[in-house]
Formats: structure tokens, C-alpha cells, sequence
């Protein structure tokens, strides 16, 4: 039982990794990204092939954080013409294709075998038990950094810079911001923190393929960063730990349903995914942990 | 040269049986103004309830097709109410993802009651006809014949019926249509039975040509997208070009790049596009 | 802050309630002995097809193993988690089999990317999988003796499709598949095959999603085949088969036994299926174990995942009671005394199996999806295939070779 709880806080710090990564571009400049575990597998990917080629653990989740940060950058520019709702559908293409690769070039990715055997950090030198417990508390501690540092930008002008664009793109042009410049440097931030989410799961896993990177996973995160509030981090943190506890929590449904037939349990089990989620929306829009407007100092 | 021009002939074949639901996604865009992802399981929805009428009480083509688009019709509108109408508030985002979520919960609604198992219609198979080198479908031929014809109907609605113009007020600004007495709730959920309607069918079309399964829909959903960003969000002959195009530009791909990459082409051809026009070939003026 | 406040407040209530939830069944559980077992199989998602029936054939066997008194003394019980799929949503699926549950044994992973997710944390753990999975690097995987697999390697079928193909007369065979983790060596296999028996062969990968294929069978028909091998999975080949019928294809057409299955002959118009050949791992022709399981299940003609799902559960339980033990240590440890026990009986089920070894007699089981004798790094080492063919709408057999 233990190490259930110590993996889903594990996965859960992953997520809200996630979490964050979406609700800096989402909450920040109002973009969104339906393309977010697209930057996941780039992330993922990028670390087990360096690794796997003998690179150090930290170079390829540094790598990871860059690869990431320049195909953000990359998207960005060739989509800074396109309205909203035109980029959330680009994104989700792009994620696909971003999957297609992986399943088909063979030589970079090894297909659609995957690529097994990733490094573990320092899990010959702790065991089982010790490595898992060591991970989870590394992952938290990881998402603490990057909660702390995106909560500075959130509280920054800089944050409040952002905010201005997503409210009124045009208003903030004309106070003097630079918005394609905030879109794109929030956007590869954003994909950046993706990327890390991807490594430091690749290395929990030990294990990558294309089919890890499902749009399943967007799903949940659009989840989690509505339930916990979008524009505030913490907000996404605790939205992102929410949802893998009411993930896992679904599965022991069918003891108070014992009348369904597994296949059947698990269309309702989907089923409470979706309702929970429009619930939320619904009755939560801002979330559990609404976003705060600071208001800027007087001077 | 014949193998060129197969391969356009395959691609306005494939392109039609995309354009339906891409009109009928299109549609609610350009009402509410935000992209429904729910169309995949209106899709399904339509295929499985005109698969019912079909298998368990005989309906040819036609008939089914009329149930299908009532079904996914009227299944779209009772989601609407009350799944996404309380969203519109929030903004667009919020319900474009709230119809994520609507669509989990209507596939696997379809899950638990027909299960996952493969289904498939009654219907008569006819191999395709040839000439000049060259072989056509008569099912696809049919399919195209039936999508015109929605086609055609959807433009004549539109031109000549008092909602078609109200539609289309509404569409253009929705301000505007009420200060002239047009009621855009009313409005709003006649589109959404309109256009879950036609995906519904359009989910028929593709069941004639593929299994029956609760993801049917979500298979061709990105297609579909493509085809409405392709011709520009909102814009009806838009869907159909849009359709036209990545189904033609898909088959043709294929003469030169490995067919397992047929989904990245409809994304290339959206980046391309909408590079040189962002919105899209038929797009609406600037916002 | 007061807001705050309250909103922090009323989140740990909910957190505290809902961990207090996840607990409970689980003491509940606690208190009747039993022993648990888990499947892990698709059950929404692209394996949807497969998994249902495959949850439902290993908890038909259970039930029948408990109405007889269960094993070792004691009940057992069947955990059926969902995979999804997807290998992310499997692991955390496994994790909640092993971990909460503490199952000894998962069972029915399909999809590749699956097992291969999954299995370190079963060998990790000590808990035994058995697996119907492909691709031919999972059992290269460090499992140390804790994974089986029913489904036999590619390398065997594809040359298998090839020379089947050969014996039907055909001298140019195509292979058309989507991209699997197991297209590829099929391919090769199955070319070796044909060009040594003087053929010539030809491959198209293609997009597993799509509606229709025209142009993937206009070039599947300008290499002008007599024979086309159909790698993919059931709603991909029913695209692809109605296509080759539109086409005109008259040649000979393979397909897998799990491709072409009863879900697809009630499915598509019967002209379109007729004359296809389907291959499936199979014991003799006189497998009372296949008999058995149609029996159990009443499905005519069960795919060949059920059929092996039928399998892996017998052979598990089996292998808790001549190991007198129900880890997953233990399974591991007897499994090859019970699917290829030297000089054992011959049987055909668990419970047949489980008098024999209770009255300290060595068993040897013949399966419905083969001998199902193990090699040491977990593959089935005997090769024998079930034949079939589609005719008059119905799967005829034609035999086992």
C-alpha cells in the first residue's frame, strides 16, 4: 500500500510538472496547448537517447529542458499568425506527429518497440524500494523549484505583462509590450518544463513508446489545471496530485458496483473521467485555488 | 499518368467522406464560435444508431441516413444543454475543452451499451468500376453523390430559409441579429442539432467503408479538423475545399512518402496553408 | 486568505476522505482468505476488441477452479484492471494489482508497449506474467523466469505465412501491415520464405486509422500479387479487406486468426471474407482444451488471444498447487513443471490438473492454444498452427501443421 501512495505521488509530481508547464501558457497568455504531451515525448525521448548513448543522467535531462524549450520556440514562430483556436488545433496535430516519428523512424527511436532499459538514477546503488522513494522525493522536490520559480514570474511585472496579453492582446500591444515576444518566450518556457516532465518520467519508467504519448495524458492535464485554477500555480499543482488520487480512486468503484462486467466498469470508469471535468468547469471554472490579481505597487 | 490521376480520383472519394462531418463541425463553429471535439462521438453516434435500424429492422441506405443524422441530432442538442451550454460563459477555451470531456463521456456511453465488439451494416458490397485504366467505387460514388447533395441542402438552407439566415446573421455578429429580433439561443441549438446531425451521418458514410466501434469517430476526428481549419474555421464551401484538399493531397503523398505518415500530410497541409493565409482558404474577414 | 483558508481547509477533508476510501476495500478483502490474481488487458482504447472477451474466459475458469474448491484450500480471486492501451494508464494499472492488491500473477497483456511497461515492475515485485504480446524483444528483456508468453515469436510466423502462401501456389506474395512492433520481422521472415521457394515479395506499411486505403491497394495491386498477408488488427483489416474486394482482388489472401475473427465475419459483407485463410498458434486437432474452452465461453470460434488467456490462467493456477505455494516466486518456479512436467500426465484443464498433483502425480498440460511448453527465456518452443479457412461465411478448418 505504501508504495502505491509513494508511486502516485511519483506520477502525480510528474503530472503537476505538466500542470505547471500548461498553466504558464494557458493561465499566463492565454494560449493553449492540446499539443502538451507532444513536448512530454520530445522531453522523454531527447534523455533516453542521450543516455542510452552513454551521455550522464543530468546532461539529458538538461538536454531534455532545451530540445524542448527550442521545438516550443520553434512551434511558436510558425504559428504566431494563427488565432487561438487555430493553434489549439495545430497543437494537437503536431503532438501526433510528433508520435508518428517516433513510431516510424526506426533508427532514432527504435519504432514502435520503444526503447526499454533507461537508466534509473542511483537504483543499483539503492534498491528497489529506496530508489522509488528517493525518486518521489526528488520529483517533488522538483516540482517545488518550479513551482517557486513560476510563481515569481506570476508575481513579477513580468507575470502581470503576460496576464494583460491574455486579457486583451491588442490593449497590451499598445501599452508598449512586445506580445509576440511574451507568446514565445512563455510558449517555450512552457515546453521546456514539458520536456523535463517527459525525462524525469522516461527515467522513473525505464521505458518509452509511442504509445506512452496518447492524447490521454493532455486530457488529464487539461483536468488537473482546471480543477485546480488556472493563472495560479499552485493552483495546477494541486489540481495535478488531485487528479492521479481520482484516477487511481476509480478503480475501486466496482467494489460498490460489483453488477458491471469489467469491460463495462471500465466505460463508466471513463465515463466519471469526463463528467468530473465538465463538473468542474461547470460549477469550478476558476478552480479550487482561483487565480489572485496582485495589484501593482504604487510608486 | 494514370497513376496520377487515380490517385486524385481516391482523394475526392476519401476527401467526401470527411467533408460531411467537417461540415458539420464547421457549422457549430461558426455559430458558437468555439471548435467542438464532441463531432467524433456524434460520429459514432450516428453510425451505431443507423447500424440499429439497419441491422434490427431492414432500413437501406437512406433511411438510415435520416436516423443517423436524428439521433446524433438529437443526442447533440440534449449534450449541449446540458453538458456545454453552461460553459459558454467562461469562454470559448473552457468549452472546447468541456467537449473533450463530453466526448470521453459519450463514447463510453456508446461502449457500455454496445460493448467494443466490431460491427458492421447489412448492406451489399459492389466491386468498383473501370475504365481507361483507371476504377471507381459505386458506394464511393454514392457517397460523394449523397455528400453533394447534403452539400447542396446546407447552401440552400442557408440562402433561402428564414433560420438559414438567422444563422447566418448570427454567424456574422451576434449583436447585430438580436437588436433585428433573432433569438441566438434558439439559434445556437438548432445549429448544434444541424451539426452533430450531419457528423452523424458523415459517421455513416465512414462505417460503410469501416468497422462499427465506439471509435470510429475519433479515429477520422483530426482529419476533420484539418479539413475545417484547412478551409478556413467557420466557412462552409471552406469544409468542403478543405476536405477536398487533404483528401486529395493524402492519396497523393503517398506516391512519395511511406504510407504509415498519411496523418502527418493533413497537418503539413494546415501549417502550409495557413502559413501563407491564417485563416484559411475560404477565411472569414479579420475579427 | 480567509477563502483560502477555507478552500485548503475543505481539500484536506476531501483528501483524508478519499484516502480513507482507497484503504477500505482493501481491508475489506483482507479479512477471507483468498488468493488474487489480476488480468491486465484492454479493455477501451485500439485493443478494445480483444479485451472483454479475454477478462471474461479467465474469470470463467476461476469460477469453475472455486466451484471445485479453489486451490491450495483456498478461493481465488480475479482482479481485472483495465490497460487502456496505453502503456502509461498500465502501468498504473499494474501498480495498483500489485502493490493494493498484491496479486501473484498478472495475466492477458496485450498490447506490446504494455508488457514491456509493465513487466519490470512484476519481476521487481516477484509477480508472474504471462503475456500474448508480439514483439520479439520482450522475452530479450532481464525478466529472470518471470514472464511467459503464449503467443509465439515472429520470426516463426511470418516464415510460417510465407510458406503457406507458397503451398497455396503463389509465386508473388505482398505483405500489408501498420506499423507494429512485430511488422517488420514478420516481413523479413516471410520474404525469406518466398524468395527460397523462388517467389518474389513486396511490403506496404500503412496508417492503422484511416477509413479507406484505395491508394495503399492501387499499389498493393500494380505489384500484381497471388497472394496478400494481412498483418494488422481486426478494424484496420476489415478497411483494407473491403478495399481488396472493391479492387478486384482474387488472389489468395492470409490474414492473423485475431485479424479475421468471428467479430469480423458477423461484421462485413460475405464476399468479402470468403476464401481467407487464417493462421493461430494451435495445439493438435484433437485439443480437448479447445473443445472445452468453446464449451465454457460458447463463443464458436474463440481469437487466439482468448484462447491463450484460456491457457495462462489454468497453467498459473496449476502451478500454485504443485509449487504447494501461491507467490508469484512460486509460479515462476513451477510453471515449467506443469506445462511440460517429464513423463506427467497429459491434461487439459486446472481442475483436472489439480487432483492429479493433489494425489502427488506429475501433470503435463496440453493447451488450447498449444502445448504450451516454455523455453527458458519464456517463449512457447513448439510451433504447430491452426489452419482455417473462411468458407461460406463460416471459419472452416482445414488442419494443424
Amino acid at each position: 500500500m505504501l508504495a502505491y501512495f509513494i508511486f502516485a505521488l511519483t506520477i502525480g509530481g510528474v503530472y503537476a510538472l505538466l500542470a505547471l508547464s500548461l498553466n504558464l501558457i494557458w493561465g499566463g497568455v492565454g494560449l493553449v496547448n492540446l499539443g502538451l504531451v507532444g513536448f512530454f515525448a520530445i522531453g522523454a525521448y531527447t534523455s533516453a537517447i542521450l543516455t542510452g548513448a552513454g551521455t550522464p543522467i543530468l546532461v539529458g535531462w538538461g538536454a531534455a529542458i532545451v530540445v524542448g524549450a527550442v521545438a516550443g520556440f520553434i512551434v511558436t514562430l510558425a504559428t504566431t499568425r494563427l488565432r487561438d483556436d487555430y493553434l489549439a488545433i495545430v497543437t494537437l496535430g503536431l503532438a501526433e506527429v510528433i508520435r508518428l516519428v517516433a513510431l516510424n523512424e526506426r533508427w532514432l527511436t527504435n519504432g514502435s518497440d520503444g526503447i526499454s532499459g533507461i537508466q534509473a538514477p542511483l537504483k543499483s546503488v539503492l534498491g528497489n524500494q529506496g530508489f522509488n522513494l528517493f525518486y518521489m522525493v526528488m520529483v517533488c522536490f522538483i516540482v517545488l523549484i518550479v513551482w517557486a520559480l513560476l510563481r515569481r514570474i506570476d508575481r513579477s511585472p513580468y507575470g502581470r505583462a503576460m496576464k494583460a496579453i491574455r486579457e486583451d492582446q491588442e490593449l497590451a500591444a499598445f501599452a508598449g509590450k512586445n506580445v509576440l515576444s511574451f507568446k514565445v518566450q512563455a510558449f517555450a518556457l512552457s515546453a521546456a518544463i514539458a520536456g523535463l516532465a517527459g525525462a524525469l518520467y522516461a527515467h522513473f519508467q525505464s521505458y518509452v513508446s509511442p504509445d506512452h504519448f496518447q492524447p490521454l495524458i493532455t486530457i488529464y492535464i487539461f483536468l488537473a489545471v482546471a480543477a485546480g485554477g488556472v493563472g495560479r500555480p499552485a493552483g495546477g499543482v494541486l489540481g495535478a496530485y488531485l487528479v492521479v488520487f481520482f484516477l487511481e480512486l476509480t478503480r475501486f468503484v466496482p467494489d460498490l458496483l460489483p453488477d458491471f462486467a469489467p469491460a463495462q466498469f471500465a466505460a463508466v470508469r471513463e465515463i466519471m473521467i469526463g463528467t468530473a471535468l465538465l463538473l468542474v468547469l461547470r460549477f469550478k471554472p476558476r478552480g479550487l485555488l482561483p487565480e489572485r490579481i496582485i495589484p501593482a505597487p504604487k510608486i | 499518368m494514370t497513376i496520377l490521376l487515380q490517385a486524385l480520383l481516391n482523394g475526392i472519394m476519401n476527401g467526401t467522406l470527411i467533408a460531411v462531418p467537417a461540415i458539420g463541425f464547421t457549422a457549430i463553429f461558426a455559430v458558437l464560435r468555439f471548435p467542438n471535439f464532441a463531432i467524433a462521438a456524434y460520429a459514432t453516434i450516428g453510425a451505431f444508431a443507423a447500424w440499429w435500424v439497419n441491422v434490427h429492422l431492414g432500413a437501406g441506405v437512406l433511411p438510415a441516413l435520416i436516423v443517423a443524422f436524428a439521433v446524433a441530432g438529437f443526442a447533440g442538442m440534449a449534450a449541449e444543454e446540458t453538458a456545454l451550454k453552461g460553459l459558454r460563459g467562461s469562454g470559448a477555451l473552457t468549452v472546447a475543452i468541456g467537449s473533450i470531456a463530453l466526448n470521453v463521456v459519450l463514447e463510453n456511453i456508446v461502449r457500455l451499451y454496445f460493448g467494443n465488439d466490431l460491427r458492421g451494416y447489412d448492406l451489399p458490397i459492389v466491386p468498383d468500376w473501370r475504365f481507361l485504366g483507371l476504377r471507381v467505387g459505386p458506394q464511393q460514388l454514392q457517397s460523394l453523390m449523397i455528400a453533394i447533395a447534403i452539400m447542396a441542402a446546407m447552401f440552400a438552407f442557408l440562402r433561402f430559409t428564414r433560420f438559414g439566415k438567422a444563422m447566418r446573421a448570427v454567424a456574422d455578429n451576434a449583436d447585430l441579429a438580436r437588436l433585428k429580433g433573432i433569438d441566438p439561443a434558439k439559434v445556437a441549438i438548432l445549429t448544434v442539432f444541424l451539426g452533430a446531425g450531419l457528423a452523424g451521418t458523415g459517421g455513416v458514410l465512414i462505417g460503410l467503408d469501416a468497422s462499427i466501434d465506439p471509435m470510429l469517430g475519433y479515429r477520422v476526428l483530426l482529419t476533420v479538423f484539418a479539413a475545417a481549419v484547412l478551409g478556413g474555421l467557420g466557412s462552409i464551401p471552406g469544409a468542403v475545399a478543405g476536405a477536398l484538399v487533404i483528401g486529395i493531397a493524402e492519396e497523393c503523398a503517398l506516391l512519395v512518402i511511406p504510407a504509415t505518415y498519411r496523418s502527418a500530410v493533413g497537418f503539413i497541409a494546415i501549417l502550409l496553408v495557413l502559413t501563407l493565409r491564417p485563416r484559411g482558404i475560404f477565411g472569414e474577414r479579420a475579427a | 486568505m480567509t477563502k483560502y483558508a477555507v478552500n485548503r481547509r475543505s481539500f484536506l477533508g476531501a483528501s483524508t476522505a478519499l484516502v480513507g476510501l482507497a484503504m477500505m476495500p482493501s481491508a475489506a478483502r483482507a479479512e477471507g482468505e483468498v488468493i488474487k490474481i489480476g488480468t491486465l488487458t484492454p479493455l477501451t482504447g485500439a485493443g478494445g476488441p480483444y479485451g472483454p472477451i479475454m477478462t471474461q474466459t479467465a474469470q470463467a475458469v476461476v469460477d469453475e477452479v472455486n466451484a471445485a474448491g479453489g486451490v491450495l484450500g483456498k478461493q481465488i480471486e480475479l482482479i481485472s484492471e483495465d490497460d487502456q492501451t496505453n502503456p502509461e494508464a498500465g502501468v498504473r494499472a499494474a501498480r495498483k494489482l500489485i502493490d493494493v492488491d498484491q496479486v501473484s500473477a498478472i495475466l492477458g497483456t496485450w498490447a506490446s508497449s504494455v508488457t514491456t511497461a509493465v513487466a519490470p515492475l512484476c519481476w521487481e515485485s516477484g509477480t508472474f506474467l504471462a503475456t500474448v504480446s508480439g514483439a520479439d524483444a520482450i522475452t530479450e528483456l532481464p525478466h529472470n523466469g518471470y514472464l511467459v508468453r503464449t503467443q509465439p515469436n515472429t520470426t516463426l510466423q511470418g516464415r510460417k505465412f510465407g510458406e503457406f502462401a507458397l503451398e497455396k501456389g503463389a509465386k508473388r506474395v505482398f505483405f500489408v501491415s501498420p506499423q507494429t512492433p512485430f511488422a517488420e520481422s514478420q516481413y523479413t521472415n516471410m520474404a525469406k520464405a518466398v524468395e527460397a521457394g523462388g517467389g518474389e515479395a513486396a511490403s506496404l506499411v500503412y496508417d492503422d486509422k484511416k477509413p479507406s486505403y484505395r491508394s495503399e491497394v492501387d499499389e498493393i495491386m500494380r505489384f500484381n500479387p497471388d497472394a496478400v498477408v494481412l498483418g494488422g488488427y481486426a478494424p484496420d483489416t476489415t478497411v483494407m479487406l473491403k478495399e481488396l474486394y472493391r479492387a478486384g482482388f482474387e488472389g489468395t489472401k492470409i490474414a492473423f486468426a485475431y485479424a479475421v475473427n468471428q467479430q469480423v465475419l458477423d461484421g462485413v459483407q460475405k464476399e468479402v471474407v470468403e476464401g481467407c485463410y487464417t493462421i493461430a498458434p494451435s495445439s493438435n486437432e484433437n485439443s480437448t482444451a479447445y473443445k472445452r474452452l468453446v464449451d465454457m465461453i460458447g463463443v464458436e470460434s474463440p481469437d487466439p488471444y482468448t484462447v491463450q488467456v484460456y491457457d495462462q490462467i489454468n497453467l498459473i493456477i496449476m502451478a500454485m498447487a504443485a509449487a504447494g505455494e501461491s507467490t508469484g516466486t512460486a509460479i515462476k518456479d513451477s510453471v515449467r513443471a506443469v506445462s511440460q512436467g517429464e513423463g506427467g500426465t497429459k491434461v487439459d484443464n486446472a481442475i483436472d490438473g489439480l487432483k492429479l498433483i493433489a494425489e502427488g502425480k506429475a501433470v503435463d498440460y496440453d493447451g488450447a492454444s498449444g502445448p504450451c511448453d516454455f523455453t527458458d527465456t519464456g517463449d512457447i518452443s513448439d510451433s504447430s498452427f491452426r489452419y482455417e479457412q473462411v468458407l461460406d461465411g463460416k471459419f472452416s478448418f482445414i488442419n494443424i501443421a
